[in-house]
């Protein structure tokens, strides 16, 4: 299988991040949009993320297909697109690298979940996660399973390795490989090495107006000192800004320019006389913007952050570095350069030699592509290396695995029912909607109650019940069905005792459409009532579950219990109230009281019909869980033997 | 990386008798002072094996001297009873050939489902490769498997068995299933899945194949090690799988 998915001509590769052209304009997406472009002679290059614009899914942004996952709005800084992770698995097998660009949790999510695992992945660092830093505990998990996956990671500067605890653990995987810049853009038509305004006093600072950038600390800096200060950017902090300044009464030398093109900010760059980037947070990495003022020949003001930022522009040299949310300290580098005009002309010179020299865009693009080319080869040789199979792991072990295989079992054995049958899915309702009828009628009969009011819940428990007593009569027999699976293939036991409980599960969601239709055309529509009954059915479910395993390995060690479960099951059906309802006979029957499938079923039956549900229902339903669980702990212990016993 | 340690291992094969499998009269025979013992065979006695990357082991021995059980308790169908078994790497046991086949399936089915059983992803290009190899018609994929031939059948499952290596390889007299008109491919693909195997254990009664192919072989007798004879690497032109049936 050596040449699968390698398209003749350039391997592609996915760009995964959270947003993308025309929703936003950012550092980030500058990266992601000059490597796409940097690269498209050798890499095809795509982008999948996410929008709340509503506008169409699939657009080309600069000759590079985007496809945006719709998203309900931002909640902790993410977007709220539930169908993201699921693209994203759909859309791996199609490309031969995948780029994420973190951090990223949504994409995490699906990497965490070992999803993908047959494309090499190149994580692009771009920033820890600093804000909600409460929520980290959930989240650095699975960003360590993603950098461990990764094949290699790129980030802008060395010192975020140094800094970064969670990269200092894959230290041997970073490639460093700063951001660059295309000077040659910031060239005015006759560029002047004098190019300084003696009295200049403009100051400039660009960027998303959130938080981390520190803008507040610009405007507070600006009161009571007599520079002007133009603020680009558009953001969800622009009305505390506002506040801010009519606050301090700086209308007249504080201007928020909101976003503008970019040929227009590169013109601002040129006529400003200092660029400030006041950032606050280490979720600066690196300060592409402040890479640009470079390029424009402008002295920069940065802040002395554990990341890049002081690296790129360094202090004394090209920026004056004041500490991070310090007004005053910002404040008086700005008016020492504004004093200064000789020394903003040298800064300004160094700054420009430096983009020029250390941040080309080439050595960008080539450092990128480096990486990239070096992790499509190292997958195409480890494909060769043990041809004709994919560089991935079997996927047998541990418990995932095992239900991985349970659920293909199932699935495999429901799509087959339907191989001979015309009618396919249908046919298992039709015969669950005949049965309700007939019983229906019958019990219509027994009582002078409504009977047709009765049918859904009719409906809906006699599906529990097939589905019970389906899963623990498979349950009897799998193993001895599967020895050879077990035997020769040495597959774990309890994968067949799992495969009843799915396969029995997709049914029982055939027969459901029966008491769903039902229920829908014959009861007032009650949500609350049918959430209620949801964590009922769950515990129902795993009872049922906890239940095939020990009663299977049981039948399957003595094969004299298999015809007394099924008699069991019978005496159960008529002993439970399933197809009658406890209000038909006295409630307070000692049987009813012990028969655990009374609870069983009044767990979800009551939430659905009145509500609430009894509190005793729910205890002895949790202490007959509790037993089952430990009979199912011991139960798989146990089936180690299993296969000495078929 | 990939190794097989086993130290001392002693496996009790308990025989069930009709009775045995009866809770009634298990209960009752307790009851009786009835002999509670369970009659139990050593099927493996006393073995130990070290084996790491690159090792091709046979096992020879007459039939019941253990060679099948020993193979299931490296792959872990049974658990020792005494001893210690310490296993490096991905397992692929190759036992019985037709494992997991389900004759009313159809044949693209039935190869999804045998790739996902032991944990692959069948996606349409390894499944054209799986056909590819078979020779068969490519509108065939679609029958059920009852209505293949037991030539067809074989290679079906042959070709899904070997389309992916394997870091172990246990073959249980697995190389006697190839047929006539189909060795020659089968050969060149199992002498290839043999070599990019780290470890293989082959049991067998053919000593002459053993011979070619093991870089060592055991005999077993009675559930233990009667003699181990060291072979030099086996010289791959004279690799010859095809196996007379005895």
């Amino acid at each position: 299988m050596t040449t699968l998915n390698h398209p003749a001509g350039r391997p592609s590769v996915l760009h995964i991040f959270k947003v993308y052209y025309p929703d936003l304009f950012g550092g980030t997406l500058s990266v992601i949009r000059d490597i796409c472009a940097g690269l498209q002679d050798s890499f095809a290059a795509a982008v999948l993320v996410c929008s709340k614009s509503g506008a169409r899914r699939h657009i080309v942004v600069n000759d590079v297909a985007v496809e945006r996952v719709p998203s309900f709005g931002d909640v902790l800084s993410l977007p709220a697109a539930p169908t993201y992770p699921w693209r994203l698995w759909r859309r791996i097998a199609e490309h031969d690298l995948l780029a994420l660009h973190a951090p990223f949790p949504l994409a995490d999510l699906v990497f965490a979940l070992g999803l993908g695992r047959t494309r090499p992945l190149v994580v692009h660092w771009h920033a820890d996660i600093i804000s909600h830093a409460a929520l980290r505990f959930l989240i650095e998990p699975m960003m360590r399973r993603t950098l461990r996956r990764a094949a290699a990671i790129i980030v802008s500067n060395p010192v975020l390795i140094e800094n970064t605890p969670l990269l200092r653990e894959f230290a041997d995987k970073c490639h460093v490989v700063p951001f660059g810049v295309d000077v040659a853009k910031y060239d005015r038509p006759a560029v002047q090495s004098g190019d300084v305004n003696a009295r200049g006093r403009l100051v400039l600072a660009c960027g998303r107006l959130v938080p981390y950038k520190g803008f507040d600390v610009l405007v507070r800096a600006a009161h009571g000192r007599n520079f002007e200060v133009w603020i680009v950017g558009e953001g969800r902090e622009h009305d505390h800004l506002e506040q801010l300044i009519r606050d301090y009464g700086l209308q007249d030398r504080v201007r928020l320019l909101g976003s503008v093109p970019e040929s227009e900010r590169v013109k601002l760059m040129r006529i400003a006389d200092i660029f400030v980037m006041p950032s606050i947070t280490n979720a600066e990495t690196f300060g592409l913007v402040q890479l640009e003022a470079m390029a424009a020949g402008r002295p920069v003001i940065n802040t002395a952050l554990d990341t890049g930022v002081p690296h790129v522009a360094r202090h004394g040299l090209e920026a004056i570095t004041v500490p991070p949310g310090d007004p005053t300290a910002l404040a008086e580098a700005i008016e020492n350069l504004i004093d200064d005009p000789e020394r903003r002309r040298r800064m300004g010179q160094a700054a420009r030699h430096r983009a020029m020299t250390k941040y080309s865009t080439t050595a960008f693009k080539e450092g990128v592509e480096t990486v990239y080319r070096k992790v499509v080869a190292e997958q195409a040789a480890a494909k060769d290396a043990n041809s004709p199979a994919p560089a991935s792991r079997p996927q047998t072990a541990g418990l995932f695995g095992a239900i991985q295989i349970a659920a293909a079992l199932a699935w495999s054995d429901m799509r087959h029912r339907y191989v001979r049958s015309l009618l396919g899915p249908f046919w298992m309702s039709i015969q669950m909607a005949i049965m309700v009828a007939v019983l229906g009628s019958v019990i219509g009969h027994f009582s002078n109650a409504g009977a047709v009011a009765r049918l859904p819940m009719l409906a809906a428990s006699l599906t529990a019940w097939t589905f019970l007593n389906s899963v623990v009569l498979d349950a009897t027999t799998a193993l001895q069905g599967s020895a050879s699976l077990i035997k020769d293939r040495a597959l774990p036991p309890v994968i067949f005792l799992l495969q009843c409980t799915f396969r029995q599960a997709l049914f029982a969601l055939h027969n459901a459409t029966v008491p769903l239709i039902l229920w829908l055309a014959l009861t007032p529509k009650d949500i609350s009532g049918a959430l209620a009954a949801i964590p009922g059915l769950a515990l129902f479910v795993t009872c049922t579950l906890a239940m095939s395993l020990v009663l299977g390995a049981l039948a399957t060690r003595y094969r004299d219990i298999k015809p007394i479960i099924e008699s069991s099951l019978t005496l159960m059906f008529l002993s439970s109230p399933i197809i009658w309802t406890p209000e038909m006979i006295d409630r307070g029957s000692t049987v009813m009281r012990l028969n655990p499938l009374t609870h069983l079923f009044a767990i979800w039956r009551d939430p659905l019909a009145t509500g609430h549900v009894a509190t005793t229902s729910v205890v002895y339903v949790l202490a007959c869980l509790a037993v089952l669980v430990v009979a199912s702990l011991v139960t798989v212990s146990q089936l180690r033997k299993a296969a000495f016993w078929i | 990386m990939v190794s097989i340690h086993l130290r001392d291992v002693c496996l009790d094969y308990p025989l069930y008798g009709a009775y045995d499998f009866s809770l009634k009269r298990r209960l009752l025979g307790r009851l009786f002072r009835q002999t509670g013992e369970m009659r139990t065979i050593r099927a493996v006695d006393n073995i130990s094996i070290e084996a790491t990357a690159g090792a091709r082991i046979g096992l020879a021995g007459p039939n019941g001297s253990g060679k099948s059980t020993l193979l299931r308790l490296i792959a872990g169908v049974f658990p020792q009873t005494r001893g210690e078994v310490r296993i490096a790497g991905d397992i692929v046991p190759l036992l019985g050939l037709s494992a997991g086949a389900n004759l009313d399936f159809v044949a693209a089915d039935n190869i999804s489902l045998l790739l996902r059983i032991s944990g692959r992803k069948a996606t349409p290009a390894i499944l054209d490769e799986i056909w590819a190899f078979t020779e068969l018609e490519e509108r065939m994929q679609r029958l059920p498997l009852r209505m293949f031939s037991s030539g067809m059948l074989m290679r079906v499952l042959f070709a899904t068995a070997t389309a992916f290596p394997a870091d172990i390889l246990l073959l249980d007299e697995w190389l006697s299933v190839v047929d006539e008109n189909f060795s020659a491919k089968a050969e060149t693909r199992l002498q290839k899945m043999v070599e990019t195997a780290a470890i293989v254990i082959i049991a067998s009664h053919d000593h002459a194949l053993l011979r070619r192919t093991c870089t060592s072989i055991i005999n077993l007798d009675h559930g233990r090690i009667a003699s181990t004879v060291s072979l030099d690497a086996p010289a791959p032109h004279h690799f010859e799988l095809r196996e007379k049936r005895a």
